[in-house]
């Protein structure tokens, strides 16, 4: 079980939010960029002939003498479509079950707010990836969470190709991605990504990753890559690295916002999804 | 810097295996991490071929090479030998006298007694001395600092002059036949002469502190009887400038008048004053509002008792001094052709004297005294310190025309001219004695304020102190006691220090202090059954604030060896060395606080 109880008890308070306009094939409860027939006045414009007569508005047409009809807002669905990295760079610690967990809450809270959630997984080079079927009612939930817990990770990732995938899609929905972003050519992804739907980004990095314990003549081997790096560690070795480590996380961070994604760091321990959830409602993306 | 421990310093081969160490190729341990894009920089490739590697001069390398040195050198035990006046065995003899009460020499002594006696170690042994009017051993043979720290803190600064002869001997008396016994004289010098010079195998640290001091240095009376009371008042100013002082007379502790003194540097001034005051009363001259070196001096204190009648008879020229002197002094009256208590002879022949006498340049002198040559014009070099008949009477000045040159063995001189004595006190066929040299209407004697106290004195002296003018002494003269059977003294000191001593004890020994002792005695019941008083005034000789060094000869080399201390640097290396590691835990890992360094780089969002 991914969430507990008293998780998903307080994420039924919840509800996901989308501060633009989209664009769903079906109606929903999200300002549409197309016009409608909800209750929400729009604008005017003349009638013309093939308009249902029912819109005219009679008062503007005895006091100005031109025939306007009313035009309203449409609402449309959130088609969710959520993203996660199963490259074996996240086999390290409890980033790939930190993942697992906060795709779970996300898919929870979409099914919870009515909105139609989909997963998927980064494809690797040569290959499609995991797309999962579309969900949008809370009795889906049994069938995506096992769809959740039987991901592993295992291979490269291709970021970018994930990035075109889900971007041809028809559903013009918002995109969270989970991902730790440890492969070269993450900006261009976070760029499509972003420029193609909006969305959010998990950026789920674990503690010994932030804060190396290392010590002595060590030779790292790259999970993913297998590529070898031959250190020594020291104080100022360990320093340096602390110093990429946030710049790099602070470079992610200002890209996702630059590209109008949402961006939360998750560090992936116990305290993960409470830290994730205050992030996301401190920035809108849940309310 | 010598080591202790010099084969330690072997250790320091170590260094070679932690050089090899850091040159050997470390055999590198596989990590997997997530990735290792954030390492990329860091990269230090290095051949394979070879199991060896240059030498890489690292900060941790260096600090490494320091702790071994450390360790060692530690291990080692570097010591430096550090001179002390501390010899295996060490007697300390502590000056006490008035003398160091000025400008606070007596608590530097103290101080570096203190010192020393921290400075000893458990091998050797200290012992104390003080060097007061009577000297006594404080600690003997002491191996801990506590027991001789309890000693050396109760010694006070009295008003006496320092018996350092006694005092010597008797640390003499301390010295151990199996290790060599050191003397050290903590003094400013006493008065010349006051020890036989060179002190053999000893070291004197001189306390030479000095200051403005003004101080009473005669304070007397005649025999107190109808009428007045004439006080005779002595100040002495010791500075370098001139001073002006008031000294405040005090009967019974309410002030009944004060005499305003002048004084140039180095200037003496005597007044007579008249005090309406009667037998068993006290008399304290102070100088009132008055701060300087020495205060001890600055209180001078005597206490008036009754005396009996004394008769005297002139014989020989005799001269209208005597005579007014007997005239003058109450209790002393001719005798009227009866037979006299005391006999003053003037010229004439001395040689039949069947009572006290004051023979005065007799021509033919008494049996024991030899008559050598005469003095023309002697100067007064010496007068006997701490003498009850001179004291606070300064007889420098006097001018003698010609005096006598006796050969007197068995007389005490008590004032010299050079080696030719001028007054002499001895015994004439088991009768007290005393002997001036010269003729009084030769010198100018007769007419200084002196005369009549002098005179006094040495009456009350002949006449076995019936006439008892005062029950005042220098300080450090005990304090005869007359308690009741069964009873007890109570004796309360000028500093209000409360004495209690039995009925066997007849002589109250704690006299350092001058001022007004008071004394009660007490039934067997507690009841108080009768009061005295007495006073110690300070010894004027003290007051000049002279300091001077005693000649010694030092101790041999091989002991002077033995007199060093040997002081270990390990807590000095102790401390680099924690130091060190601490430095080499920081800059091998650079996190002292690791677990805040984890949390700031916690989330960012």
């Amino acid at each position: 079980m991914l969430l507990d109880p008293q998780l998903r008890a307080r994420l039924e308070r919840l509800a996901l939010a989308n501060r633009t306009r989209l664009r769903g094939v079906w109606g929903g409860r999200h300002r549409s960029t197309r016009l409608g027939e909800s209750l929400d006045f729009a604008d005017y414009r003349e009638y013309n002939p093939g308009d249902d007569y029912r819109r005219i508005d009679y008062n503007l047409w005895a006091r100005l003498g031109v025939v306007l009809i009313r035009l309203f807002e449409a609402e449309d669905e959130m088609p969710l479509q959520i993203v996660v990295d199963t490259s074996r760079s996240m086999d390290f610690g409890d980033k790939f079950p930190t993942a697992q967990r906060l795709a779970a809450m996300v898919t929870y809270l979409a099914l919870i707010s009515g909105e139609r959630v989909r997963l998927a997984t980064v494809p690797g080079p040569g290959s499609t990836g995991l797309i999962g079927p579309w969900a949008r009612h809370i009795g889906s939930w049994p069938k995506l969470e096992t769809w959740l817990e039987n991901l592993e990770p295992s291979g490269g990732t291709d970021l970018v190709a994930a990035s075109r995938i889900v971007a041809s899609t028809v559903s013009r929905g918002p995109i969270v991605l989970i991902s730790d972003l440890m492969q070269d050519g993450w900006q261009q992804a976070v760029d499509l990504f972003g420029t193609a739907r909006g969305g959010l980004v998990l950026h789920v990095l674990s503690p010994a990753e932030l804060d190396p314990d290392l010590t002595g003549d060590l030779t790292l081997r790259d999970i993913e890559t297998r590529t070898e790096v031959p250190v020594s560690m020291s104080g100022d070795a360990i320093d340096r690295y602390r110093d990429r480590m946030r710049g790099f996380v602070l470079d992610a961070a200002r890209r996702c916002r630059r590209v109008g994604l949402e961006y939360v760091q998750a560090t992936a321990d116990e305290a993960a999804l409470d830290r994730a959830l205050r992030a996301m409602v401190a920035s809108g993306v849940v309310r | 810097m010598s080591f202790l421990a010099p084969a330690a310093l072997g250790l320091l081969a170590l260094s070679v295996p932690l050089v090899v160490l850091y040159m050997l190729r470390s055999r590198r341990q596989r990590l997997e991490v997530p990735s290792v894009l954030m390492w990329q920089g860091e990269e230090q490739f290095v051949s394979a071929a070879l199991p060896w590697q240059r030498l890489k001069i690292t900060g941790a390398l260096l600090l490494q090479l320091l702790a071994i040195v450390g360790f060692a050198v530690l291990l080692g035990r570097p010591f430096f030998r550090e001179q002390t006046l501390l010899g295996p065995h060490t007697v300390m003899v502590i000056d006490s006298s008035g003398s160091m009460a000025t400008a606070g020499r007596l608590d530097a002594a103290l101080d570096q007694a203190r010192k020393l006696a921290g400075d000893a170690s458990d091998a050797q042994l200290v012992s104390v001395v003080e060097a007061g009017a009577q000297p006594r051993v404080l600690a003997a043979f002491a191996r801990e600092p506590d027991a001789v720290l309890t000693a050396i803190d109760t010694i006070r600064a009295g008003g006496t002059s320092a018996n350092l002869e006694g005092a010597v001997r008797l640390a003499r008396g301390l010295a151990t036949p199996d290790r060599p016994t050191t003397l050290l004289i903590l003094s400013d010098g006493g008065i010349p002469g006051a020890v036989s010079e060179p002190v053999a195998d000893a070291r004197h640290v001189l306390y030479d502190a000095g200051g403005d001091n003004v101080a009473i240095t005669g304070f007397g009376t005649g025999v107190p009887g109808e009428g007045a009371t004439r006080l005779f008042l002595e100040v002495a100013n010791f500075s370098v400038g001139p001073e002006t002082v008031r000294v405040s007379l005090l009967v019974d502790g309410l002030e009944v008048g004060s005499v305003d003194f002048d004084l140039e540097a180095g200037q003496r001034r005597q007044d007579v004053v008249s005090v309406d005051a009667g037998p068993g009363q006290a008399v304290t001259a102070v100088l009132a509002s008055f701060e300087d070196a020495n205060t001890l001096d600055n209180t001078a204190s005597l206490v008036l008792s009754a005396g009996t009648d004394l008769t005297v008879t002139v014989t020989g020229a005799g001269s209208p001094f005597l005579d007014a002197l007997v005239d003058s002094v109450p209790g002393l009256r001719p005798a009227a052709g009866a037979p006299p208590d005391v006999l003053i002879v003037d010229g004439g022949d001395a040689r039949i004297v069947d009572r006290p006498a004051w023979i005065i340049a007799p021509e033919t002198p008494p049996t024991g005294v030899t008559l050598m040559g005469r003095l023309e014009e002697p100067i007064i070099t010496y007068q006997r310190p701490g003498e009850p008949i001179l004291d606070g009477l300064d007889l420098s000045s006097i001018a003698i025309a010609e005096a006598d040159i006796v050969d007197a063995p068995g007389w005490l001189p008590l004032v010299r001219a050079g080696d030719v004595p001028l007054v002499l006190l001895g015994e004439v066929d088991g009768h007290r004695a005393m002997y001036f040299t010269f003729d009084l209407v030769r010198s100018n004697l007769p007419v200084q304020v002196t005369f009549p106290i002098l005179g006094a004195r040495v009456l009350e002296w002949l006449g076995g102190n019936r006439v008892a003018a005062t029950s005042t002494a220098p300080a450090g003269t005990p304090i005869g006691l007359t308690p009741p059977a069964a009873g007890i003294s109570v004796v309360t000191a000028p500093n209000d220090t409360v004495s209690t001593l039995q009925a066997e004890a007849t002589t109250f020994v704690a006299t350092e202090l001058p001022g007004i002792y008071s004394i009660e005695y007490r039934d067997s019941e507690g009841v108080t059954v009768g009061t005295a008083v007495a006073a110690r005034q300070f010894v004027a000789a003290e007051s000049t604030g002279s300091a001077r060094q005693i000649s010694t000869t030092e101790p041999d080399v091989a002991e002077a060896d033995e007199g060093s201390l040997l002081r270990e640097w390990a807590p000095q290396i102790l401390a680099a060395l924690l130091a060190i590691i601490l430095l080499e835990w920081w800059v091998a890992f650079g996190r002292p606080l690791p677990s805040l360094r984890r949390d700031n780089a916690e989330v960012v969002t």
